[in-house]
């Protein structure tokens, strides 16, 4: 796969396949307060977007140079930053200085900052959406979505945990499509709520009884994006024919499977 | 290793916080919104109850609306008299004089003076009640189930054997009662005085029919529009012009009204005036005494049919 390949689908991934309130059920609480106006929920959605994308690189930054190991040539050292500060006081230590116990409190602390920012932002330039957001905006500080994302970018940060590694690239992408498909979702739902107003519903699920009712109907209608993600990769790069083994390969591959699957080892070029 | 590990952490956080400080110092500079300084004046001197009296969302919203579109300055009846002069400081405006609206209940019926009150088993609120046939046998008056008893913010109206009755000392005439009655018996009353004449039933039906369902139910004889030019019948009640009322030139003629009056549904309510103090002062409050109630339980229970 080549490199926008593999952007394209990490967003629609994100955005949509894995989204945030539909898949990973976190940002409830805007998701039910913010969505009975269809403005007031964009403009939710696109503050939470802005505060994800900017807590996301902020964390990413972080945790890449301050707190968590990384591998440098497969071998596990502290962070960047950490390592020149303990190179500092005790030349020659390489053991590995893992400050991940501070995750949370520095998440928290550049999220709420990056919430102060946009705040201030919006209350100087889109005063009718400020009030209209009440107290929502302050509570951008903790809304899961946010939280969530940054504590998944520490994940694909961090050498020792296993997962992926990241660059600032796909952290972008990733924090940035994490509030898109919030905003996806808070906007269906807004729309779906102005119509309910309308609607006769029995007085006991009038409210967020019957918005939660439908965010699961949703969420059960979001499963069926799962597997976009393979069919357009498989739409952007057809498999290798099936008889493509027969023709002369390099001989360091392996044969591929009957289904014409991609070889079991890493990097062998796609046919 | 353990020092510098502790060390490292608290430097961390302490970069990281005196960065962050940095850039919102720049950016409270960078972004700041010049608002007007008679808002935040004015709404440091609103009660701050946001309880929408005003009709506007809330105080913020009403001070704005001060400020910017010259909106009245005695929208606030939580805030008072005092309120009212001290935003009119702010704004350089003269304060005239205005009366301050206080709720009244049209209904005069307790417990023991409703007929035809059935066994009701179900969602104990007026409002359930009310679309229920049957609960009681008049058809206009007081429920009793205390929705404005709930809609109150500030513990002024209660229900009390069976009638909303208003606290006057406390009631601010915010309205929320007025729009949490699903009968429409409260209305909003310009109080010129500390104790005003009010007709206390709301039921429009013929004398005869009254007496059916109600001891003390207002007949809509009419003696009291015959006697006084404030009263005028409208429906088979009774209905004060509060514009031309005036309780210290037509004290007499009330009076004469009022003893006219053959249910006595004519009712002076509000705070008691200093003479009505004056004439209890020398009696003394009767103690205690233990009085047989007979009720039972059920008469209480809230039923969730």
């Amino acid at each position: 796969m080549d490199y926008l390949t593999t952007i394209l689908l990490m967003a629609i991934t994100t955005a949509l396949i894995n989204n945030m309130v539909f898949h990973f059920f976190v940002g409830n609480c805007p998701f039910i307060g913010v969505s009975r106006r269809l403005d007031a929920a964009f403009g939710m959605g696109a503050a939470v977007t802005a505060v994800t994308t900017v807590a996301g690189l902020l964390s990413w930054a972080v945790t890449y140079y301050i707190l968590a190991p990384n591998k440098i040539g497969g071998q596990v050292l502290s962070a960047p930053l950490t390592h020149a500060v303990v190179q500092l006081f005790r030349p020659g230590y390489d053991g590995v200085v893992d400050l991940s116990i501070l995750s949370y409190a520095v998440y928290i602390f550049l999220i709420a900052w990056a919430v102060q920012l946009v705040e201030m932002y919006i209350r100087k330039f889109f005063p009718p959406l400020y009030k209209a957001f009440g107290v929502y905006l302050p509570l951008i500080t903790t809304n899961c979505v946010i939280l969530f994302t940054c504590l998944e970018i520490m994940r694909h940060a961090s050498a020792t945990s296993g997962a992926e590694q990241w660059g600032l690239d796909k952290t972008l992408i990733f924090a940035f499509f994490a509030g898109v498909g919030f905003l996806i979702a808070i906007v269906i739902m807004a729309g779906i709520r102005e119509e309910l107003d309308k609607a006769d519903i029995p007085k006991a699920l009038r409210g967020p009884g019957i918005t939660m009712v439908l965010a699961g109907i949703l969420s059960m209608a979001f499963m069926g994006f799962a597997g976009v993600d393979r069919g357009l990769e498989k739409a952007l790069h057809p498999p290798a024919k099936e008889t493509a083994w027969i023709v002369a390969l390099p001989t360091t591959q392996p044969a591929q499977g009957p289904q014409g699957q991609a070889p079991t080892s890493a990097g062998a070029p796609r046919q | 290793m353990a020092i510098i590990m502790i060390l490292l952490a608290a430097g961390t956080m302490l970069i990281l916080a005196l960065a962050a400080g940095f850039v919102l110092g720049w950016a409270n500079k960078a972004l700041h919104v010049k608002a007007d300084p008679r808002v935040e004046s004015i709404l440091a001197i609103l009660p701050g109850a946001n309880c929408g009296g005003c009709e506007f969302i809330g105080c913020a919203d009403y001070a704005e609306a001060l400020v910017k579109d010259g909106a009245a300055i005695n929208k606030c009846s939580v805030g008072g008299e005092s309120c009212k002069k001290m935003i009119a400081n702010i704004l350089g405006v003269d304060v005239t004089e205005s009366w301050p609206y206080r709720p009244v209940v049209h209904c005069g019926a307790h417990t023991g003076d409703k007929f035809g009150r059935h066994l009701y088993q179900g969602e104990g609120t007026c409002s359930g009640a009310n679309g229920v046939a049957g609960v009681q046998g008049c058809t206009y008056g007081c429920l009793a189930f205390g929705d404005c008893e709930r809609s109150c913010n500030f513990d002024a109206i209660h229900v009390i054997d069976g009638l909303a009755t208003v606290d006057y000392h406390k009631c601010t005439g915010c309205g929320a009662c007025e729009r949490a009655c699903p009968r429409h018996i409260i209305s909003m009353v310009p109080f010129k005085r500390e104790k005003m004449l009010a007709v206390t039933c709301c039921n429009h039906d013929f004398g005869k029919a009254v007496k059916a369902v109600c001891k003390v139910g207002c007949i809509g004889c009419g003696a009291c529009a015959r006697t006084s030019a404030l009263f005028s019948m409208e429906k088979n009640l009774p209905r004060i012009d509060y514009e031309k009322y005036d309780p210290e030139t037509a004290a007499q003629e009330l009076e004469l009204v009022m003893g006219k009056c053959p249910m006595k549904r004519l009712l002076s309510i509000g705070k008691p005036t200093e003479q009505d103090l004056a004439g209890v002062a020398d009696e003394k409050t009767p103690p205690d005494l233990i009085v047989d109630k007979f009720e039972t339980t059920a008469d209480k229970t809230e039923w969730r049919g």
